[in-house]
């Protein structure tokens, strides 16, 4: 174990810490903006007319964490119900997944939902799930109460954030409150099909994953 | 109005012109915006309609226009030939690979399509279709969602519910009722609105049509459900990358980059957005002329011109370089159609230049055009959880591909390495020097060309929303990061500046990462994979001729017997034995029964 994944043992010279990469992956139904999402993420842009996604899209993006730098490998999948039979290529193996709504779309809060089902059933037992209400600078006309989103998180043991990609507001605090979140030795491994990503020395004492937006 | 009163207008209108000349642009002139040059939009556009975030350069291509003028006589001549019957295939086939002047490519894909004669066919059908879907077409939804957001960086689609945009939501819509099977299928948006950028509304609708059904393109298979002839033709492409390619391949292999992950846009629209849109514009030239077998011909082109960036590059780098620079590079667009031409050839030897006419699970199975009232679930747009057998079936060939692409890499390293190969993981620049496939007769040809990835200022961003396509981009994956235990430290972009040579080499992949490490929490079901060979037991499926090997045991829908799988063990072939893995080591797995029924 110790000869896997040489690049990311080196010793980052910024922060004398050790890297970690973890596979996570975007879920949501279409237009809810998992791109926007990501894009904010990544590269800290929002357009008001992202493309569809066809497929899915791959990027990267590195979140440091006290001693420890996060890589995120993210795969943002499209939301049409015809790629669904795709999707389980993407979160295969993913050690982290983001399911996000539209905060202003019932519809899409409980798609959400199945989505959770099938990775709680399909996904690695150990996948770190957050569950992002988007649109959130969209308040006025919202129909999902955060609250209930909330409550469902709770109930499931999901992260969760009403975000906004436009905004910017609880992106980068999404997927940081997800590294924290992420187990980072090997013993806390996922029984996926990858090994990556845990090869750390515990993080003590990791703060608890922040986030509550109901407030 | 009364002749004086006439006389009255027309003095005054041109003393008030007389007088904006005589005032000049001193201040208080009258100018709109447009009227000028400045006007910002003229010069962020390009040729093509596309709005840049700069301005785009002064025409250096005035030479290539002019040339294109002059060969649009040329055309036109052409077209008078073609309805006279008199124009002969070659001549034809051979100004088609030159490009078709875009001042007449609506014509001529109208022509290439037979548009018009579908169109007489079915004269009425358009608007019929188009009044039912307005008001039943369960799909109206998700393409709202999507005109409102393709290419709005162009000219033409920018205004929201502006002309083109009321075409495309038309068109769509009308063909989401026309043909119930695919409805409406993301990645079909821009196949439309590409249409609709040189024919007319009904025109782009038959000229859809005709991409989907005919069997020239086919496009049927591709956008129904579970997506049958996506997997086909990736399988039929990675035949073509292991015979032409291997090295790459296994580069690609070693990298979690699987095929799936940048074909899906290739094939589903024939490489818009992935290539730069003029050179897009010349492979749908080409895609009009001679079907489906240029999309497998320009996949294994595009790889092999960009063989050499790509045998540099980790798996971060590949995909960005697949998915976002290779759409703006500065390719020559001649160089990389002649380079197509030669691919079509070499594939036509090795008899690999056509997958096969589609099988019938990728046919239409009922009637165009005829209208029944949706189901309850479609009208309220309910979902299903459930995927249907063909969706599950694509599910699992490309899990399964993917699974065998990383056995078959564990196989490598644990077997003594085959001469000829390097199976060692090392990715060391030296191995580019062994370019792939010496077969190949252009290798190093100043064909190649190189789109200087690393520099910045050759990179000529397209669209305002250029870098949306970081996102908007690629393609299906079946990427599992097993393979990507040697992934490249070029890869962990801004927060590592680890200098480059301390990567690659310290990695010692002499054993397979999965096989050597015990899970040591719940043991997984994927720490044991049983691959047994795949026999249909029905007679060769039609689909598979041209003399093509038969299938590597991806499954097919069984038509007759769903719920049933069969599986044949070959004890012959010793390279197909279903290898078990245990504690590290690769056993041979035999049963003694050949044939068992898994019901």
């Amino acid at each position: 174990m110790a000869n896997r994944g040489g690049p990311a043992q080196r010793p980052n010279p910024q922060t004398q810490g050790k890297i970690c990469q973890f596979k996570l992956v975007l879920l949501g139904e279409s237009a809810v903006g998992k791109s926007s999402l990501v894009l904010r993420f990544v590269k800290g842009q929002f357009h008001e007319y992202q493309e569809s996604t066809i497929g899915a899209a791959f990027l990267t993006q590195t979140v440091c964490l006290e001693d420890t730098t996060v890589k995120f490998e993210i795969w943002d999948t499209a939301g049409q119900e015809r790629y669904h039979s795709l999707a389980p290529m993407y979160y295969r193996g993913a050690q982290a997944a983001i399911i996000v709504y539209d905060i202003t779309n019932m519809d899409s809060f409980g798609r959400a939902k199945v989505w959770v089902k099938e990775l709680q059933r399909q996904a690695s037992p150990n996948i770190v799930i957050a569950l992002a209400g988007n649109k959130a600078d969209l308040a006025n006309s919202r129909a999902v109460e955060c609250e209930e989103a909330q409550t469902y998180a709770d109930e499931n043991g999901l992260l969760f954030m009403e975000t906004s990609a436009k905004t910017a507001k609880n992106v980068n605090e999404i997927f940081l409150a997800i590294a924290k979140k992420l187990p980072k030795n090997e013993q806390a491994s996922g029984a996926g099909s990858t090994n990556q990503g845990r090869r750390l020395q515990e993080l003590d004492g990791s703060p608890k994953a922040a986030g509550n937006c109901c407030k | 109005m009364n002749e004086g009163d006439l006389l009255q207008r027309a003095a005054e209108e041109r003393a008030n012109i007389v007088n904006k000349y005589a005032r000049g642009r001193e201040e208080g002139a009258q100018i709109d915006p447009w009227e000028d040059p400045s006007f910002e939009i003229y010069h962020v556009t390009d040729r093509y309609g596309f709005i840049h975030d700069q301005r785009v350069p002064q025409r250096k291509d005035t030479k290539e226009v002019q040339l294109e003028r002059e060969r649009a006589k040329k055309w036109l001549k052409m077209r008078k030939e073609w309805e006279q019957h008199k124009l002969s295939a070659d001549k034809l086939r051979r100004r088609v690979y030159k490009g078709i002047p875009e001042s007449l490519r609506g014509t001529f894909w109208s022509l290439l399509l037979e548009i018009d004669t579908l169109k007489k066919q079915q004269e009425g059908k358009y608007e019929e279709m188009r009044a039912i879907a307005w008001k039943w077409s369960p799909d109206i939804r998700q393409i709202d969602l999507d005109v409102n957001r393709t290419y709005r960086d162009h000219l033409m689609f920018r205004q929201r519910y502006g002309l083109k945009q009321q075409a495309l939501f038309n068109i769509l819509s009308a063909y989401s009722v026309y043909n119930r099977e695919i409805g409406y299928c993301q990645g079909m948006s821009q196949i439309a609105a590409l249409l609709l950028m040189y024919l007319n509304e009904e025109d782009a609708f038959w000229a859809l049509s005709v991409l989907v059904c005919d069997k020239k393109y086919s496009m049927h298979g591709f956008f129904i459900q579970g997506f049958p002839k996506l997997v086909r033709f990736q399988e039929h492409h990675e035949k073509i990358m292991n015979k032409f390619l291997p090295k790459l391949k296994k580069h690609l292999d070693r990298n979690g980059v699987d095929t799936g992950l940048y074909t899906l846009k290739w094939f589903f629209q024939c490489f818009l957005d992935r290539v730069p849109f003029r050179l897009a514009l010349r492979i749908w030239d080409v895609y009009l002329l001679d079907g489906e077998r240029v999309l497998i011909a320009m996949a294994y082109n595009l790889l092999k011109l960009n063989r050499r960036q790509l045998m540099r590059l980790g798996m971060d780098d590949i995909l960005q370089y697949l998915q976002i620079r290779m759409e703006r590079s500065e390719m020559e667009d001649d160089v990389v159609i002649e380079s197509l031409q030669r691919c079509m050839e070499e594939l036509k030897k090795a008899k690999l230049d056509y997958p096969g006419p589609p099988p019938p699970d990728e046919l239409p199975k009922t009637p165009f055009g005829t209208f029944t009232e949706p189901t309850f679930e479609q009208k309220v747009g309910r979902r299903t959880s459930e995927l249907t057998a063909l969706e599950r079936v694509a599910t699992e060939s490309v899990v399964l591909r993917r699974q065998q692409t990383e056995e078959q890499l564990e196989m490598d390293q644990l077997s003594p390495r085959p001469p000829g190969t390097t199976s060692n993981g090392h990715h060391r620049l030296s191995h580019i020097s062994g370019s792939d496939g010496g077969n190949l007769g252009d290798q190093g040809s100043k064909f190649s060309f190189d789109p200087s990835i690393d520099d910045a200022s050759s990179l000529v961003s397209r669209r305002s929303l250029a870098d949306t396509s970081v996102t908007s981009t690629a393609d299906l994956s079946v990427f599992s990061s097993v393979t990507r235990s040697h992934a490249q430290d070029n890869s962990l972009d801004t927060h590592s500046n680890v200098s480059d040579d301390s990567g690659p080499r310290a990695i010692t992949p002499t054993a397979t990462p999965r096989a050597l490490t015990p899970q040591p929490t719940a043991p997984s079901p994927d720490v044991v994979r049983i691959y047994v060979p795949y026999t249909s037991p029905q007679p060769p499926s039609p689909c598979r001729q041209n003399g093509d090997l038969p299938p590597r045991s991806l499954p097919c829908p069984l038509t007759s017997d769903l719920n049933k799988i069969r599986i044949k063990v070959d004890n012959n072939s010793q390279e197909e034995q279903t290898p078990i893995v245990e504690h590290g080591l690769i056993k041979p797995f035999q049963l003694n029964s050949p044939e068992i029924d898994l019901k």
